[in-house]
């Protein structure tokens, strides 16, 4: 294992910064994927498909190739015609052709790619690109793939990851149970039975910053830019389907939340380099996102069995995830979170199914922690629905049943650093629980407060292994080179990285420089997803600085013929230990260690995760998360019963993030999950039309949020160290956004007495509910 | 974007003159708010596009017994004008309302007029208004009463060769106020569910309304005058006159189901914001 802490000193670890590149961004010299050029290149256009599923008869690109400035037209003959290129790629499940072959299986599937010297040429030349489709029926949801007789999306399966297992001759490209003690029993010992159904509809990420690509393959080595998060697992797919080496570079990122998390465009693009002979540059437009990866359409069947008491003594809950026309990411984010479904409480007879469907709809991605999200909102507006029923205090319900340090979790984890107690009472306090609410003269407005509380896993393989390091280097004028495969996608980990690689050596921020995210100058990193990174990341960091630090002393040693026992670290360098020898203060700066030495002194350090453990009763036990993430959310709200407006007044999340290495970044990051999560919880949603075409694909029609639409947020966290973890650190960055809806659905029951099953709570719908409750 | 040809004509002669000899291959651009995203989505695709801002007759906010507003004025100007806002306060109101910022800095009246999509706030407020669209051709101007303007959503009378070179409001007479109110799902910022102008004139003394008009917008194809509101004048107007016409004016209106909401509910928000504006504006003519 690697080093669990740095020094007893911090210094940078726990202050407030703000993100070291915020002076570049904020004054526009930090270049993103869409200011990037390389010399040569040529720009690609995609021919989509207009229809969700249908076969492909034909396609025709000879107008195309014949426009005056086309370099080229990938389709699937040019694929099948190179014997060195792989036809379908997906490193978690491998199920997407380069260009669509047989057939096509959802609105904006690829079918070609069109590569011209500008792109107004490309767009005008993929209009020209005659493709003659089949119609075939369509399944635009979960319930039309699991009828009887519903048509296949894919014919077979093709699982990567070990834990994902298809159900042949079905939709089903994934289904897994989880489960503890015995449900039958449970249910009959409860002296009461709840049974609900929650659903989701699709949202899409709108990340600022869109998702584009360069490829270049030259002297028989790829090399692509893209703005994706996942760098290294890309370049190992982008190895295997071209065989030849592949170099990712990753710029600043504008933002992800998931939808850049896996390929979709970086392997086509690259085959359409390899045809075009030169670099090719393709830029997702805003309407191009919502065909490419989505939120998936969610529902949630959950029966609870309560004491009278309200205890849980047994839930079953099975959940449906639509991955839409491919599972190359949505298949194993479902499966991650059969880990968190039965939510952060003790419950001695449990059993989870997870049901990955295909559908005709564009693929989904994760969503900043989704489907966690979801299955948060579930049961705890089902617990509302409880408490409310046994005359119970909603905040009272939770803490009979809230985990506890030493609890072992329904995947068979022993919890430690949970918190969870602490996190619903900051929450609830933060908004003033217990205080008055303000009463509208008119009656017209009704105010309501409601409460949520989750646990989040991360991302954590199934077997021991390190896929996640960091080189730490002493290079020229005495600077720490932190190489890092850390996407930063906004998120602050450059800054986090940076104060936890400063206090593991004892040195200011001025002495550190991250270098990020290429995989040619940076160790492997896994992904940036899952809240990983800080925990991680900052792992690898602080044994890097570890096994640095031995070759820095030696090398003093040398430069001061001293004992090496005798040196001691000082912020500026390397110095005689006081009362060591009579001439006291000998010392070395860091800048002249590396000058003399002639060469940089480089270390790296892994972090190993995954395996087994030793539980507290001697067994060993698997390790379904490294660590995990507890946090509460507390809203208030006001309902317009003549308009069916919600208003989110206030929100306060409280969340555990072991020790807050950068306090402001963690309220930033929790503000940031809860102002973007109200857009699903209110009003955002991606809505087709009867015959299978996605009718809102456009800013113009899709509502986002906006600074009106945010409420006063009030940050909170509970920050004891968490063992293990860089300087006790662990992660947080999809708490703030996975832990609001259920909040904020409880409020509106709490000020309506109509408890929702469905978001967004669109005001229709909740006029809608008021009249039926009324009657 | 397809590529186009350009120009940018200095007069409105010349731009009528371009416009009409080149029939449907020219596309007006105005401020661009609708009209570059038209051409970015490829729902026009001109041959040549005619940039309207180059023409300094069309700018210009005066007031001379009236509100005589350039076609090319921007929304954002109409609502922070201090004369407007002095004189014309329903418009300021309406033009604070719409979109964004960066939206109404670009977006002109006269583009908003011309564009005629339904779910818009400046044509409700114009149309309450009482306001004259001048429409240039080769022919010469003529003036066009907004309430004739309209055919169809994105359809108004202007003919093949026509632009809007600007649009005139009559004087409010004393003791007028005037309100509008937008209802959105989400945020402001978005197009409006529905929304209202209500102007009303009121005689001092007794308190009985001279006068009282309502526009619904985002109420059917083109901006719906409620025929309702008539109900008011003579009368002095009690909250439950107000409901009434409200409700009233909601079954004139004629609102389609779309991703704002069923027709159920687009009347039920017309009926909110109709006495919303009839109420706030009987109040601003009366103190």
């Amino acid at each position: 294992m690697c080093a669990a802490t740095g020094p007893n000193v911090t210094r940078l670890v726990g202050q407030s910064m703000p993100s070291l590149e915020a002076p570049d961004k904020a004054a526009g010299r930090i270049e993103y994927m869409a200011d990037l050029t390389v010399p040569g290149m040529a720009h690609a256009k995609v021919v989509r498909s207009p229809l969700p599923h249908a076969r492909i008869v034909s396609i025709d690109a000879s107008e195309a190739r014949a426009m005056p400035g086309v370099v080229c037209v990938l389709t699937r003959d040019e694929v099948h015609a190179d014997p060195d290129m792989e036809e379908v790629y997906g490193f978690v499940y491998r199920d997407a052709p380069l260009v669509a072959m047989d057939k096509v299986r959802h609105q904006g599937d690829i079918v070609a790619v069109v590569v011209a010297d500008d792109v107004d040429t490309a767009e005008a030349a993929a209009e020209l690109v005659d493709v003659e489709y089949e119609e075939l029926p369509a399944v635009m949801n979960v319930p039309q793939a699991l009828a009887e007789g519903a048509v296949q999306v894919h014919e077979e399966f093709f699982p990567i990851a070990p834990e994902l297992r298809p159900i042949e001759g079905t939709n089903v490209c994934h289904h897994a149970t989880i489960g503890c003690g015995d449900v039958d029993q449970g249910f009959a010992e409860a002296d009461f039975v709840y049974e609900d159904e929650f659903t989701a509809p699709p949202v899409q990420h709108c990340a600022l910053d869109l998702h584009a690509v360069i490829s270049q393959i030259e002297d028989g080595k790829i090399t692509v830019w893209t703005n994706c998060q996942s760098p290294f697992p890309l370049g190992r797919e982008l190895e295997r389907i071209f065989k030849m080496p592949a170099r990712v570079i990753i710029p600043y990122v504008g933002g992800g939340f998931g939808s850049k998390s896996r390929d979709r465009i970086e392997c086509v693009i690259t085959a359409a380099a390899k045809l075009a002979g030169r670099p090719v540059r393709y830029v997702l437009t805003q309407e191009e996102t919502f065909m490419t990866f989505i939120r998936p359409a969610y529902r949630n069947r959950m029966r609870t069995g309560v004491k009278k008491d309200g205890t849980i003594v047994a839930r079953h809950n099975e959940f449906w995830v639509d991955v839409g026309g491919y599972a190359i990411s949505g298949a194993r984010s479902a499966n991650n979170t059969l880990k968190v479904a039965t939510g952060p409480y003790r419950i001695p007879n449990a059993r989870v199914d997870c049901y990955a469907v295909y559908t005709n709809k564009p693929p989904s991605s994760p969503y900043r922690g989704l489907p966690t999200t979801q299955h948060t909102m579930s049961y705890e507006a089902q617990f509302d629905r409880i408490a409310r029923d046994l005359g119970i205090d909603r905040l009272e319900i939770r803490r009979r049943n809230l985990v506890r340090d030493g609890d072992i979790h329904v995947t068979g984890d022993y919890l430690r650093s949970a918190h969870s107690h602490e996190c619903l009472e900051q929450a609830a306090e933060a908004i003033g629980w217990d205080e008055p609410l303000p009463v509208d003269p008119e009656g017209k407005k009704l105010r309501g407060r409601g409460v949520s509380c989750t646990i989040k896993y991360t991302l954590t393989p199934a077997r021991e292994m390190s896929e996640n390091s960091a080189e730490v280097a002493l290079v020229e004028e005495g600077v720490f080179e932190v190489r890092i495969g850390t996407v930063n996608i906004g998120q602050g980990s450059d800054t986090v990285m940076a104060q936890i690689a400063g206090d593991a050596l004892g040195v200011g921020l001025d002495a550190i420089r991250i270098v990020h995210s290429d995989t040619y100058r940076v160790p492997v990193d896994s992904s940036t997803t899952a809240s990983r990174s800080t925990y991680h990341m900052g792992r690898a960091v602080v044994e890097a600085t570890d096994n640095l630090k031995p070759q820095m002393l030696e090398a003093a040693s040398q430069l001061l013929e001293r004992e090496a026992a005798s040196l001691v670290f000082t912020p500026d360098g390397i110095a005689q230990a006081d009362g060591a020898s009579e001439d006291d203060g000998a010392a070395v700066t860091y800048g002249e260690l590396v000058e003399r030495v002639g060469a940089p002194l480089a270390a790296t350090g892994d972090c190993v995760v995954g395996g087994m453990y030793a539980g507290p009763d001697g067994r060993s036990y698997p390790i379904a998360s490294t660590f995990w993430t507890f946090a509460s959310c507390a809203a208030e709200v006001e309902v317009d019963t003549e308009t069916g407006t919600v208003r989110v007044v206030k929100a306060a999340a409280s969340a555990t993030t072991g020790t807050a290495v950068n306090p402001h970044s963690i309220e930033t990051q929790l503000e940031g999950g809860i102002g973007q999560e109200i857009g699903p919880t209110l009003f955002e949603q991606l809505v087709w039309d009867d015959g299978g075409q996605l009718i809102n694909a456009a800013l113009l029609d899709y509502p986002l949020p906006t600074m009106e639409t945010m409420p006063d947020y009030a940050p909170r966290y509970v920050d004891h160290p968490f063992e293990g973890g860089p300087f006790g650190a662990k992660g947080m960055g999809e708490i703030g956004s996975v832990v609001l809806p259920g909040a904020v659905v409880n409020a509106v029951y709490d000020a309506t007495g109509v408890l929702f099953h469905e978001v967004p709570l669109l005001p229709h719908k909740v006029i809608e509910g008021l009249e039926a409750r009324a009657e | 974007m397809r590529p186009f040809e350009y120009i940018r004509p200095a007069s409105v002669a010349e731009a009528v003159g371009v416009i009409s000899e080149r029939g449907e291959d020219a596309f007006v651009l105005g401020g661009g708010s609708a009209a570059v995203v038209m051409l970015r989505l490829g729902v026009v695709r001109p041959e040549l596009v005619v940039d309207l801002g180059g023409i300094e007759e069309m700018r210009g906010l005066s007031r001379n017994g009236g509100l005589r507003i350039g076609a090319l004025v921007s929304i954002r100007s109409l609502e922070l004008d201090d004369g407007v806002r002095g004189a014309y306060p329903l418009l300021a109101e309406a033009a604070s309302q719409v979109a964004n910022v960066r939206v109404r800095n670009v977006a002109t009246v006269g583009g908003a007029v011309a564009y005629g999509e339904p779910q818009t706030d400046t044509p409700t407020a114009l149309t309450a208004s009482g306001a004259v669209v001048r429409v240039a051709g080769v022919s010469g101007e003529r003036s066009v009463p907004i309430s004739e303007f309209y055919v169809g959503p994105y359809e108004t009378v202007l003919e093949q060769g026509e632009i809007v070179s600007g649009i005139d409001v009559p004087e409010e007479p004393p003791h007028t106020g005037g309100c509008h109110v937008k209802f959105t799902v989400g945020s402001p910022e978005n197009k409006p569910v529905a929304n209202a102008s209500a102007l009303v004139t009121v005689d001092p003394p007794s308190g009985t309304c001279v006068s009282a008009r309502v526009v619904m917008g985002a109420a059917g194809p083109v901006p719906v005058v409620a025929n309702a509101a008539g109900a008011l004048v003579g009368i002095e107007a009690t909250p439950e006159r107000i409901a009434d016409v409200a409700a009233e004016a909601a079954e004139e209106a004629d609102p389609m189901e779309d991703l704002r909401g069923p027709e159920w509910y687009k009347r039920r928000i017309l009926r909110i914001v109709v006495e919303r504006a009839l109420t706030c504006a009987l109040q601003r003519a009366r103190t």
